[in-house]
């Protein structure tokens, strides 16, 4: 996966995941069915309003009605900037889909940048379906189409990764405490441990509790053991 | 010696949990004050937990999950302040008449374009009649060779529909005659020279039926802004296609950025022109009982004021050169 480093004030590197083709065409498809559903009722309704069949709008002046029916179809220009300076970034598809556009220091847009790559959907979809804008994010090492590489946009990843519960080393354990990636590694073992092979359960278990026995926290080695027992019981 | 994985995700952990807690929060639109103190407190740290992790938990789910976090927070705390009232005021007093006064060149080419497709789409009906067969659309020709306006026709639908419909068409003309730049400005260029082709075959072909006058007094209420608006979306085309072919000295993606910006500046600064021309189109150009002088005059000085406004407006306060 692509990524995008920034550097904050803060002097620390972040490490941006961006989102690839595959991500910003699902997150188009959720905007256009919702563009297209309000366009729908819009028409049913404004279609009402024009001829007026039902005698409700008869109190607007025509030009209170004119400024509706543009201002309805004006959201078809609207939509996605709007969205994008308001909600920080993300339209509706884009927070379906836990994305957001941020520029290449990993802020959200300012109007004109997010003006900038809506305007330029008109070039990124020619020939038909954004075919060069796809084409654009294939080539493109950040994933960007044209209209990104306009605007200096790249579209970000806002997934959370979920802390695994670390146990903090038991006060009295013998030797020295484990080192961060073979504490990760149990962590690993034991969130992953119920989807294993009975079998490969109880030799990396096994494995596990022979080097690291003594040095894991006392709460972990339980849970390691038990883990095993579980995988030595025979199937009945 | 660092401290153990274990130890170090146990200690800082509730301060992780309650950013990610008050970021909920901000994201809900539900912060405090006292919140926003909080906030600025435990993004610190957590940066500098992150800081801590790359150094000595490297690869672990505590780094990459304090990265997720510290993004998240970073995300939401950097943003562009909020003057957007004061911002537009400015851009309208000084900036975009300034912009497009600074890039005239590129306004001058633009117009040249639309000229030369006026004139080539004239030429052709006037040389090939066969030309008319190509160029006119189908329906424009039917009611001339009938003897009537085809813009006649927008007085059967009601004059809102109408604006609203011409309005959105005009923006989608002018969007892509600004992203067309991006073709190298093979878009931008085709745009007004089809667009200005067009005009010019339709009108000598109205002229060839007698009709000149009619369609001169329909599209002079609303023409000089319309064209012009567009004329303005090439010129932006056009400084984006520079930009392409003649980065200078800037790598050619920053130098795009930073003209495209210019240019975008100038095309979204004229479109609520086009959305009000948009209204004149729809209710005074095909309205029979407004007399054509009328639409003449008001037309010129519609289009005297946008270029009043485009060259002069702002100069008081630009420093003198």
């Amino acid at each position: 996966m692509d990524r995008l480093d920034v550097a904050t004030p803060e002097r620390v590197a972040l490490d941006l995941p961006l989102a690839g083709i595959g991500t910003r065409a699902l997150a188009y498809l959720v905007d256009a069915a919702a563009l297209f559903a309000t366009w729908v009722v819009a028409y049913f309704v404004l279609s009402l309003l024009v001829s007026d069949v039902l005698g409700f709008f008869q109190d607007f002046s025509g030009l209170a009605k004119a400024l509706l029916v543009g201002g309805v179809f004006f959201t078809q220009w609207v939509y996605w900037t709007a969205c994008e300076v308001l909600f920080g970034g993300k339209t509706l598809g884009k927070r379906a889909l836990r994305i957001r556009v941020a520029r290449s220091d990993g802020s959200p847009p300012s109007v004109l940048e997010s003006a900038v790559r809506n305007l330029c959907r008109a070039v990124d979809f020619l020939p038909a379906l954004y075919f060069l804008g796809l084409m654009t994010a294939l080539v493109n090492g950040r994933s960007q189409r044209l209209g990104d590489l306009l605007a200096g946009t790249v579209l970000v990843r806002d997934g959370e990764v979920t802390l695994p519960r670390y146990e903090p080393p038991a006060p009295g354990a013998a030797g020295p405490p484990l080192s961060p990636r073979q504490a990760d590694l149990v962590r690993a073992f034991l969130e992953r441990a119920p989807g294993f092979d009975p079998a490969a359960r109880r030799r990396l278990g096994r494995r596990i509790l022979d080097r690291f026995g003594a040095r894991l926290p006392e709460a972990d080695r339980t849970a390691v053991a038990a883990a095993v027992a579980v995988a030595e019981q025979p199937r009945g | 010696m660092a401290e153990p994985i274990g130890a170090f995700a146990a200690r800082r952990r509730p301060d992780w949990e309650a950013l990610s807690q008050l970021l909920n929060k901000l994201d809900a639109r539900r912060l405090q004050l006292p919140d926003v103190e909080a906030l600025d407190r435990l993004y610190r740290r957590a940066a500098a937990d992150l800081a801590r992790a790359q150094r000595d938990y490297a690869g672990t789910d505590v780094h990459r999950a304090l990265n997720a976090l510290c993004a998240r927070a970073y995300g939401r705390i950097y943003r562009t302040p909020r003057d957007r009232g004061a911002a537009l005021r400015r851009f309208y007093r000084a900036e975009l008449p300034a912009l497009v006064r600074a890039e005239r060149r590129f306004v001058a080419v633009s117009a040249s374009l639309l000229l030369l497709g006026l004139v080539v789409g004239a030429l052709a009906v006037a040389g090939q009649p066969r030309g008319a067969e190509t160029l006119v659309p189908e329906g424009v020709k039917r009611s001339v060779e009938a003897g009537e306006m085809w813009t006649d026709v927008l007085l059967l639908s009601p004059p809102e529909e109408a604006a609203s419909r011409i309005a959105t068409n005009n923006l989608a003309v002018v969007a892509a005659t600004f992203a067309g730049g991006l073709l190298f400005g093979l878009g931008t260029a085709a745009a007004l020279v089809f667009n200005g082709g067009l005009l010019g075959a339709v009108g000598l072909y109205c002229a060839r039926h007698g009709m000149l006058g009619r369609l001169l007094v329909f599209v002079s209420a609303h023409g000089p802004v319309e064209l012009s608006v567009i004329v303005l979306a090439g010129a932006a085309g056009l400084m984006v296609a520079d930009a392409l072919i003649d980065p200078g000295d800037l790598p050619r993606g920053a130098h795009l950025q930073a003209r495209g910006r210019r240019g975008a500046a100038i095309v979204l600064g004229c479109a609520p022109f086009l959305g009000l021309i948009g209204l004149v189109e729809g209710y005074v150009s095909p309205a029979p009982f407004v007399p054509g002088w009328v639409k003449v005059a008001s037309g010129a000085a519609l289009g005297v004021a946008l270029w009043g406004y485009l060259l002069l407006g702002g100069r008081a306060r630009e420093p003198a050169r």
